[in-house]
């Protein structure tokens, strides 16, 4: 089964030429051209992965991601043309799970929508249950609740970040280690990646995040998570 | 000279004096500004001190003298009368009569011409011959009169005075020897004043110059400032002397101005770059479906499409790299400082070169230093990706593929650890002349055993500049040991350990 991507772009020629491209890529398309359209596309048909331009006229592309988010832990992926940290790190907040940057080649986004859509489904495996603070979490099942049953929202890549800390308690993993596992990328991959997702794990799973308790930053090193 | 020139013989002269003068004035000119201030103030005090060292030696001297020789006048007055009397009386002893004079004036020698004969107290060395010509004439016709003069090299006075009612004449003459001391220590003591003013002279003009030389001091430097790219510099207005406040203002202006049309020109760039990539996203985009399909095309389209795609791609790597260094120009270059582990980020760094590096292309090897063990960097990684790839690009453009990629430390640099990563190829090498202008945008070496089809985009290494450049470091270009090239990147190593 293909996965289905939603492209959210305006500019006509490029949401064609993406449409053509991911479709030999072996994606099924849907584009729409704005922020508004996203909306009402995702609540008829949920894709796969969501592609959002930043620069959307109308609803902007951080305000779309925001407003999926609050419905979805979709993958998104967000597609700038300017690679200033500031743009990158609002995308982030907003809550994209990545990011591309114009120009960008229907190859390479299928690297990046692959590395988002691995271990989406459940492996055939015997679920084990790993714990921290009042915490459960089931990396097979996708399960992240606290000991009282209640379920904690997060998206799919923020799940998989918390999986690759708590299944190796204690130690340090460096943010070359964690874009690696958790996005698909190298040595050179964009620490604020890894930073900015951080960030919002805090805020679902410490009792407060500004005093991390569970998820401590190793200076210089990188990040661990302590049960 | 000629004969027709001798009746110009004038203007000659008023040549001739330019001429010698010419030397002299081209030297003048030639000395800074500060320089000539202090040499005029220095020539002024000079001047200043003769003036009145003259006139205090002439003054001084004058009354000196002329006090000397009025007391020998009046100590010789009062010898006159016991001469007088010891002289009327007949058969005296004119020589004991005229040495008690001599010790009652205290004249170093008194002379007497009595009754056709002379006496001395200093007979051996004093005669009445030795006396001045036009004082014994004098003196003879009756008329009391000095006149100094010098005896055996010593200055003298000599006091004449004719006795007529013995018929006799008494000359007593006086040693000005410690009055002539006096003088001389004197002079002295002016002309070593004099020198010590001219030299004072001389450090007030180099001081006072320096004061006021200080507004266009400060102009150069921050002109110099403003030539190394650094724009923010600006004059600061200090004073509120109305001499300097326009200069200042109209300095800043003309820097403001310029740093406006800098940016202007360098967000034109960046702008340009960001424009051109949503048509490239849509090119790139469909140039990737038709080389899916390429086999259903004629081998003719086949290869014009494998001409586009080879060109789209070089069109897309100009794109980014104008829009990189355009971004360092403006300045918003962003730097993401990690603490990294030498060996690690240089290993890595050489990967993700290779990696964008067509297949054909042999990989370096790659060497580390062992004693590079342990060492640590504060850098932006990917800046660093960027400079190894361009370099390993260069490399496979220009010289046959790098051979050999080595890490070791470098010379210290201001007492902080560096580190060295060199990029060698066995290529051609790069030309002495070449080695600076090489890293300039769009230069292409004349030599460079290029390959046909893929060619750079022209500003690689210029980019390796500005971000070793961003990264705190220096690049250079040496030859190779076996030949060829060897690209260096000199980096800051942090000292130490990693931080907390």
């Amino acid at each position: 089964m293909s996965s289905r991507i939603l492209v959210v772009e305006d500019d006509e020629r490029i949401r064609s030429s993406m449409r053509l491209a991911l479709e030999e890529e072996g994606y099924e398309v849907d584009d729409v051209a704005s922020g508004e359209e996203a909306l009402d596309h995702f609540s008829a048909q949920a894709p796969d992965v969501t592609l959002i331009d930043l620069m959307l006229p109308g609803m902007d592309g951080f305000e779309c991601c925001r407003a999926l988010r609050r419905q979805s832990a979709v993958p998104i992926i967000m597609v700038t043309a300017r690679t200033d940290t500031h743009d990158i790190v609002a995308g982030l907040e907003a809550g994209a799970d990545d990011y591309v940057t114009k120009p960008f080649v229907a190859k390479e986004l299928g690297a990046r929508i692959r590395a988002l859509l691995r271990r989406a489904r459940p492996a055939e495996e015997e679920p084990r249950v790993l714990t921290f603070g009042d915490l459960e979490l089931i990396p097979e099942q996708g399960v992240l609740r606290h000991r009282d049953g209640e379920d904690v929202h997060c998206t799919r890549t923020e799940f998989r970040l918390l999986c690759e800390l708590a299944t190796n308690p204690n130690k340090v993993l460096t943010r070359e280690q964690l874009l690696d596992r958790v996005w698909g990328y190298d040595y050179f991959g964009d620490g604020r990646l890894v930073d900015v997702h951080i960030r919002r794990l805090r805020t679902k799973v410490e009792p407060d995040p500004a005093l991390p308790r569970h998820i401590l930053t190793v200076r210089g090193m990188g990040y661990k998570l302590v049960p | 000279m000629t004969d027709g020139a001798v009746a110009e013989a004038p203007p000659a002269r008023a040549d001739r004096l330019r001429h010698l003068l010419r030397g002299p004035v081209e030297v003048w000119e030639r000395l800074g500004l500060r320089a000539r201030i202090t040499g005029l103030f220095a020539l002024g005090a000079l001047l200043l001190s003769i003036l009145m060292g003259g006139l205090s030696f002439y003054t001084a001297s004058h009354f000196l003298v002329s006090d000397q020789i009025n007391a020998s006048i009046k100590q010789s007055l009062a010898g006159t009368p016991t001469l007088e009397q010891g002289l009327a009386v007949p058969r005296a002893d004119e020589f004991t009569l005229l040495a008690s004079v001599n010790s009652t004036t205290g004249a170093t020698t008194s002379v007497l011409f009595f009754g056709g004969n002379q006496y001395s107290t200093n007979t051996f060395s004093v005669s009445i011959n030795d006396l001045p010509e036009g004082l014994r004439t004098l003196v003879r016709n009756g008329t009391p009169a000095t006149e100094t003069f010098d005896l055996n090299n010593h200055p003298q006075v000599a006091v004449g005075i004719p006795l007529p009612t013995v018929h006799a004449r008494y000359f007593a003459i006086f040693d000005l020897n410690d009055l002539d001391h006096t003088l001389h220590v004197l002079a002295l003591a002016l002309v070593v004043g004099g020198l010590v003013t001219t030299v004072l002279g001389g450090l007030i003009g180099r001081l006072a110059s320096g004061r006021s030389l200080r507004p266009l001091t400060a102009v150069s430097r921050a002109a110099v400032a403003i030539a190394r790219g650094d724009l923010d510099t600006r004059l600061r207005a200090t004073t509120e002397d109305p001499d300097l406040t326009g200069l200042t203002r109209s300095f800043n202006l003309m820097v403001d101005q310029l740093q406006d049309r800098i940016e202007r020109d360098a967000r034109f760039a960046s702008d340009v770059s960001h424009e051109l990539r949503s048509p490239l996203t849509t090119i790139a985009n469909t140039l990737n479906v038709l080389e899916a399909h390429s086999s259903e095309l004629s081998p003719r389209a086949g290869q014009a499409l494998e001409l586009l795609g080879g060109d789209l791609r070089r069109f897309e790597r100009m794109v980014a790299e104008l829009l990189e260094i355009s971004r360092s120009d403006t300045g918003s270059a962003e730097m993401s400082l990690e603490f990294v582990d030498a060996g690690e980020l240089v290993r890595q760094a050489v990967a993700a070169g290779v990696r964008t590096l067509p297949e054909a292309v042999a990989p370096p090897q790659v060497w580390i230093d062992p004693l590079l063990d342990d060492t640590i960097l504060n850098v932006d990684k990917r800046r660093f990706e960027r400079v190894m790839t361009n370099l390993l690009e260069n490399a496979a453009l220009y010289g046959g593929g790098a051979t050999r990629v080595a890490a070791e430390p470098g010379p210290d640099r201001r007492g902080l650890p560096t580190m060295v990563v060199a990029v060698e190829d066995h290529g051609p090498g790069v030309p002495l002349g070449e080695r600076r202008r090489i890293f300039d945008r769009f230069y292409r070496g004349q030599t460079a055993g290029r390959r046909g089809a893929s060619t750079g985009t022209g500003l690689g290494l210029a980019l390796v500049a500005e971000h070793v450049r961003l990264l705190g470091g220096l690049v250079g270009i040496e030859d190779a040991p076996g030949g060829g090239a060897r690209f260096t990147v000199e980096l800051p190593v942090t000292d130490g350990e990693e931080p907390g």
